[in-house]
């Protein structure tokens, strides 16, 4: 054993201090709370994507003549097809609850002021990322509401001001939905978005990494109790369990609600109720208000608002020192964005 | 391929040995500033080569992306113009399985006569259909609402249906169509 270890010292030139001493960040105490570790349940979840996600593309043929038989073969034939692609779906929606939730905590704490600006933008990167990973993986299963969805949402890129039409071309490979456009969307979905995902998580960590996580004060804390605990195990234990408890969750959730088939798209018709999935409730709502330029001009304004928050939170203290502002527009968008949501899931139009 | 190169790995470093390993020749001091302005010029060359490089490979991948053609579309026959009475309808099948009602509202005989118009809504693309109870077109995606002639009613959509071209030559109608659909 020592031989191997001895072997293995010489090719890898590592010492264990220093990899101990690279890893074992100090973790401020309030992470015992766990409604801080959300940030750390979606890169779980994206974890439990690529594996389900790499198995399921093992049967998943993306063309508009293939794809719906190869989805309804992964849930009615292929032996655990069922479980992996229910695992695929809720964890997909897991995922995006995750990531909102997460933002929620990091806006209500105020942890993207100064010096944290720029990863609430990379956050707000992850977000549109996952966001679109959703988008395309919804639409890859080619039944009516994934192609009407589709649709809707190629067309509203194209009322983007400038890159509209080549936004929507270079999506659907089109000027509609045509026979190139699942596999785009699958290529977008299974490769293009995971790897910047990816990417993405490696700047958000590594900033994460050198500025720390807000220290915050909590009024049950002991005047002299230590501030720190180890990441390493302790964090990775409470990771892991809840790693333990998200993967009995996902497989109940799975077996009692399995993802099920909708009936196959079909071009010539538009079905009389239609829907995109919870997430884009909001937008549709929006869609259903407003003129179309209204619509998508608001909607990208909101989401440049979001993406420069920071800053402008910042020009807001230093103007109105111990301003609240942020935390009245926070619940006001809140408010909003459930209210929307609710409303649409409870009306058929 | 004469030489034979054994792979070593090199001496850990020792402070004492920092002159040039044995083999290399220390260079000649040039003149400095002649070879300043040659390294400021082969830094650039290697700058503009990169840049010409990569971005050749990207407008490349860019183009292969963008899609090759507009959906091609092509003139079908209809019928002859004298088989729809005005005031009536035909009722006409596309290449791609879509059905059209083909109405003719004139008498001149020319394609003014006709409207055929298309199912897509303007708004974002979904399919309206006619709600005859309400005579009206209606568009589930977002509630959008059309008269019997296309024009808006109600709902986000702000522009009229829109219609397929039409066209007599010698007194047969044609219409201008996609030739492709999905399937
Ligand atoms: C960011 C992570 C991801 C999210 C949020 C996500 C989301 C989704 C969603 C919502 C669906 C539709 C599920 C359904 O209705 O059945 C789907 C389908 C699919 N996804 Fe993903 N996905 C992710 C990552 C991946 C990865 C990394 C791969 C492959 C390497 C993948 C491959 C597939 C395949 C093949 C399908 C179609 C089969 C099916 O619908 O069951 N996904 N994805
Ligand atoms: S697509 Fe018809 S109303 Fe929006």
């Amino acid at each position: 054993m020592s031989m191997l270890i001895g072997w293995l010292k010489e090719r890898i030139p590592v010492s264990g201090d220093r990899l101990r001493e690279m890893t074992n960040e100090p973790v401020p105490n309030h992470l015992r709370r766990w409604w801080f570790c959300l940030g750390g349940t979606p890169a779980y979840l994206f974890v439990v994507q690529v594996v389900t996600g790499i198995l399921l593309a093992f049967y998943y043929q993306p063309s508009s003549r293939t794809a719906y038989e190869s989805v309804r073969y992964i849930t009615e034939e292929a032996a655990f097809g069922w479980y992996l692609r229910g695992v695929h779906k809720w964890a997909a929606t897991l995922m995006i609850a995750a990531v909102i939730l997460h933002q929620m905590r990091v806006y209500f704490t105020g942890a993207y002021r100064k010096p944290r600006e720029i990863n609430w933008m990379v956050g707000m990167c992850l977000l549109v990322c996952t966001l679109m990973t959703g988008f395309t993986g919804y639409s890859l299963v080619f039944e009516q509401l994934s192609y009407w969805g589709a649709t809707v949402g190629a067309n509203i890129t194209e009322n983007v001001p400038v890159f509209g039409t080549l936004m929507k071309r270079m999506l659907l490979g089109g000027d509609t939905y045509n026979a190139n456009t699942l596999s785009r969307f699958f290529i977008l979905h299974a490769a293009v978005l995971p790897v910047t995902i990816v990417l993405l998580l490696g700047v958000h960590i590594t900033l994460i990494r050198l500025q720390g996580v807000t220290e915050l004060e909590f009024e049950d804390q002991e005047p002299g109790e230590q501030k720190h605990f180890n990441f390493f195990p302790d964090h990775f234990l409470t990771e892991l369990m809840i790693g333990l408890v998200l993967m009995i969750l996902l497989s109940v959730l799975a077996t009692a609600l399995p993802a099920e088939m909708g009936p196959k798209a079909d071009p010539m018709s538009t079905p009389e109720v239609i829907k995109p999935e919870w997430f884009f409730y909001v937008t549709f709502r929006w869609l259903k208000l407003f003129s179309e330029t209204t619509a998508i001009l608001s909607m990208g304004f909101i989401a440049f608002l979001m993406f420069i928050w920071p800053l402008v939170d910042g020009a807001i203290r230093k103007r109105w020192k111990g301003s609240e502002a942020s935390v009245w527009v926070g619940l006001f968008a809140v408010i909003a964005i459930v209210g929307l949501t609710v409303w649409e899931a409870f009306v058929a139009h | 391929m004469s030489e034979e190169v054994t792979p070593t790995t090199p001496p850990p470093a020792d402070p004492s040995q920092d002159g040039p390993a044995p083999g290399c020749h220390a260079e000649t001091p040039a003149d400095p500033e002649r070879r300043g302005f040659l390294g400021s010029l082969s830094s650039l060359a290697m700058a503009g080569g990169l840049a010409a490089g990569y971005g050749t490979f990207g407008c490349f991948a860019a183009r292969y992306l963008y899609p090759a053609h507009a959906a091609a579309t092509g003139w079908m026959f209809v019928c002859e113009v004298g088989r729809i009475a005005p005031g009536e309808a035909l009722a006409y099948k596309l290449p791609d399985g879509a059905k059209v009602v083909i109405a003719r509202q004139g008498s001149s005989g020319a394609a003014e006569d006709f409207v055929a118009l298309s199912s897509v809504c303007p708004h974002l693309g979904c399919q309206v259909h006619w709600e005859g109870q309400n005579s009206r077109f209606f568009c589930p995606c977002h509630n959008g609402t059309f008269d019997p002639s296309g024009n808006p009613t109600g709902g986000p959509p702000k522009e009229p249906l829109p219609r397929y071209p039409l066209k007599v030559e010698d007194g047969l109608l044609f219409i201008e169509v996609p030739l492709e659909g999905l399937a």
